[in-house]
């Protein structure tokens, strides 16, 4: 756990989690997951509900009354409405925890404009909003990837692939393919067969950025901590029109901040400009946030760019040299 | 995004205390107001995101009571631009110049914190477009709003300068306080005094950004029966009745081009809509019924809801489904919610079905097995079997002349019981269980909804236990018991 890739994103070699919304619905089945993927929950918190005690954990009323009783804790994960994520999310920061993931779909821009320049003065990292969460194999899960503990236990194992999505779905299901045996796919000669035998790549860990257009740690900042991380040889990432993360990415490759091989499915080949779609943060609002552009420049810098999801395992496969 | 008309914006503006010039708006189909503002006074149509509104004669400048009268008439009354939601009657102004501002957001990038940016120019009015050059572009933190001696700073030499920040103040904390996506005022007028207030001005907001004691203010305008499908709106129901997760079509409305094959979809989250719009975009011979989104941890209840639906489409020749990975959209259940929906349409499609994620080989399993009893073919994928594969075989599985069928009847009379959200009747059938011990259904639930009253010979709801609408129940006693458990899921009523 200790060489997980939150040491590289933000400095956190033992996360050891607060659950914001616990005792609600959601707060308490994927807190059943997260422990069960061995995640360290401390304790949890609501407003209103201090005192309780949920999956045995003790329950706060703010962040800051856990954090006083926990000191050791130093990262959350929310289950909040959209509403309540820019006040809960400040309150965690204020209350010194350092990286939380913000799960909630529909958080307004502006409060996302605010998070950004509030956590970066307070020094704060945060995943989402809108995200499926992350999760890495050495043995912790924020969120809800996987869906249930035997199911995350069985499509995501360890190796060397590190996942950037964009895409709740495609985050879960570019991280569980790189882990299955024998996975067939489109091979060079044109036939669609094994692209690896037994010995799959597997996954270091698959971070969902979230399909917001202005999220916390942007598909750069996970590749930056990829680049790091000893486990992973090939970073796999979603990437879709919308925001300017591709391009930001391929100039972090130019630039050498980032030289391990890059495989990007990119999505949006015919989305239109302008037209809003399902992820508020794919809608194009000018030139460089267009399919063609970020293809240009992402494969000018050796940034492989695919347009199928199941290249991207034949991809893997062919950098992996499998 | 949504647009605001002018005479709501004007209400955020005058909360923060900007000046507006004077003005009474008139509802369409309300009382006149008695006396009428005195001529001179301008007539501005109010419709939501209306731009250009002078060239098309939506604004009028009335200088007697008889242009007044007439021209509130007509402009109330519906014309070629639809039905305002109102008039506008402001009182004219003498200006000696006329400024223009407006906030919006810069997104940021890798090296620039997402921030509001003002647009300000002492050139405004009508071409202001055409005047770029003179804009004071001013980016400022939405953490920390800018006061009128930074902004004055910002503006550097400027004539009317401690006006100009002093009405920016409140400009900006207008476009932060109701979190706007656009807010403009055109022209802002420059009195004699060297005063200013807003002549004209507009907003765009996000519903999602919109708080509970604003959501009168920020009410869009009644949607009217020709926006949306009827199948639309019977999602819209279903969404009403059934809040959790995402259940969303819209039905394409451009002609499907002659020979394409239609497919009617059912895709799941951004990406599923992504990897669909990736293999057909470019495609002539396809062409996609509709757009749909079931996601969110929606109930199997909602998916076979929103599923009926879909197979009600007109003119659609084959069904595509494709599951996505979010665990808490367990595609056993998904796979139920499918073959309910396909065994209960009275109009069912050949279907393309590619489950993917929680349980995805629960989901195949379960389809492959009831595939023989169902009234059209159906054909499962491989989770690593994308739409671009899926889509080769969209002509060979596509019926040439739609499919009508009787369909399995559903239970009829009082349900044995009711479970409100999801909604769905339950009837257990005593007669066809025999047995003492309690039928499968019961240890079917993953939730441990149901109990067996061996004394009573019925099944129950466990008090305190909540269903989530997996529909495992019904499955395993059509697969396993005697189809001793049944559930209703109706459709809702569209007028």
């Amino acid at each position: 756990m200790k060489n997980g890739i939150l040491k590289h994103l933000v400095g956190i070699e033992e996360p050891k989690a607060l659950v914001v919304g616990m005792t609600g619905k959601q707060g308490q089945t994927s807190s059943k997951l997260m422990m069960k993927m061995g995640t360290n929950v401390l304790a949890g918190c609501t407003p209103g509900k201090g005192g309780q005690e949920v999956l045995d954990k003790p329950i706060y009323n703010s962040a800051k009354e856990a954090v006083a009783a926990n000191p050791e804790l130093n990262c959350a994960v929310m289950y909040v409405p959209a509403a309540a994520v820019k006040r809960a999310a400040m309150e965690a920061m204020d209350a010194g925890l350092k990286f939380a993931v913000l799960t909630a779909d529909g958080v307004a821009t502006h409060d996302e404009a605010v998070l950004k320049e509030y956590a970066k003065a307070k020094g704060c990292t945060y995943l989402g909003p809108n995200t499926v969460g992350m999760l890495d194999t050495s043995g912790y899960l924020f969120g809800m990837i996987g869906g249930s503990a035997t199911w995350a236990r069985k499509n995501y194992l360890p190796g060397c692939v590190g996942v950037i999505s964009r895409s709740g779905g495609l985050s879960q299901l570019l991280g569980a393919f790189h882990c299955r045996p024998n996975l067939p796919g489109p091979q060079e000669d044109g036939s669609f067969g094994p692209l690896w035998g037994e010995q799959y790549p597997g996954v270091s860990a698959v971070l969902c950025t979230g399909g917001d257009p202005m999220p916390g740690v942007t598909m750069i900042d996970a590749a930056l901590a990829f680049q790091k991380d000893e486990r992973t040889k090939v970073i796999v990432a979603y990437g879709e029109t919308g925001t300017t993360q591709e391009n930001d990415l391929a100039a972090a490759v130019k630039s050498g901040q980032i030289t391990k091989p890059i495989i990007v499915f990119l999505g949006g080949m015919f989305t239109k400009a302008g037209v809003a779609q399902s992820h508020a943060g794919a809608m194009i609002r000018n030139e460089e946030e267009t399919y063609t552009y970020k293809r240009k420049v992402m494969e000018e810098v050796g940034i492989t760019v695919v347009e199928r999801p199941d290249a991207v395992f034949a991809q893997t496969a062919k950098v992996l040299g499998m | 995004m949504s647009a605001l008309p002018e005479y709501k914006t004007r209400v955020l503006l005058d909360n923060e205390k900007v000046p507006l010039v004077e003005g009474v708006f008139v509802a369409a189909g309300a009382e006149l107001p008695d006396p009428l503002p005195e001529p001179p006074v301008y007539l501005k149509a109010q419709i939501p995101g209306a731009t250009s509104r002078a060239a098309q004669g939506l604004v009028r400048r009335c200088d007697s009571k008889e242009q007044l009268e007439s021209g509130l008439k007509q402009l109330l009354a519906p014309g070629s631009w639809g039905q305002a939601e109102g008039v506008l009657v402001a009182n004219s102004v003498n200006m000696k110049g006329e400024y223009y501002a407006a906030c919006m957001l810069d997104f940021g990038n890798a090296d620039e914190l997402p921030h509001g940016v003002l647009l300000f120019s002492t050139e405004g009015g009508s071409g202001v477009e055409e005047r770029a050059a003179s804009l004071h572009k001013i980016p400022f933190s939405l953490l920390n709003l800018p006061s009128a001696d930074d902004l004055i700073a910002k503006l550097g030499k400027v004539a009317g300068a401690q006006a100009i920040g002093k009405f920016l103040e409140g400009f900006i904390k207008t476009y932060a306080r109701y979190k706007l996506i656009v807010l403009e005022a055109n022209p802002i007028g420059v009195l004699e005094d060297g005063s200013l207030l807003v002549v004209d001005c507009r907003a765009e907001f996000e519903k999602q950004a919109v708080g509970k004691k604003d959501t009168e203010l920020f009410a869009a305008a009644p949607v009217t029966k020709e926006d949306k499908t009827h199948l639309e709106r019977l999602v819209d129901k279903v969404n009403e009745a059934d809040p959790a997760g995402t259940g969303f079509i819209r039905e394409n409305r451009e002609p499907a081009p002659e020979g394409a094959w239609r497919v009617a979809t059912n895709l799941c989250g951004g990406g599923g809509k992504m990897l669909w719009e990736m293999t057909t975009g470019a495609r002539k011979d396809i062409y996609t019924m509709n757009e749909s989104d079931t996601s969110g941890g929606l109930s199997a209840f909602k998916s076979y809801r929103v599923l009926r639906a879909i197979l009600e489409m007109e003119d659609s020749q084959v069904l595509l489904l494709t599951g996505s990975g979010m665990g808490f959209q367990n595609q056993h259940y998904v796979a139920a919610a499918v073959w309910k929906a396909i065994r209960e349409s009275p109009t069912p499609l050949p279907a393309l079905l590619r489950f993917g994620g929680t349980d995805e080989d629960k989901g195949r399993e379960l389809i492959e097995k009831v595939a023989p009893s169902l009234p059209v073919p159906v054909k499962t994928y491989m989770p690593h079997v994308f739409p671009n594969a899926m889509v080769d075989d969209v002509a060979a599985m596509a019926t040439k002349q739609r499919i009508k069928v009787t369909p399995e009847p559903q239970p009829t009379g009082e349900p044995s019981f009711r479970v409100d959200v999801p909604p769905g009747d339950f009837f257990f059938f005593a007669d066809k269980w025999d047995k003492d011990e309690a039928p499968p259904c019961v240890g079917a639930c993953p939730n441990n909804f149901l109990f067996w009253n061996a004394e009573q010979r019925t099944v129950e709801p466990v008090e305190g236990a909540r269903c989530i609408g997996c529909l495992m129940c019904e499955v395993v006693s059509l697969l396993e018991g005697n189809g001793e458990l049944r559930i209703r899921l109706d459709l809702p009523e569209v007028d």
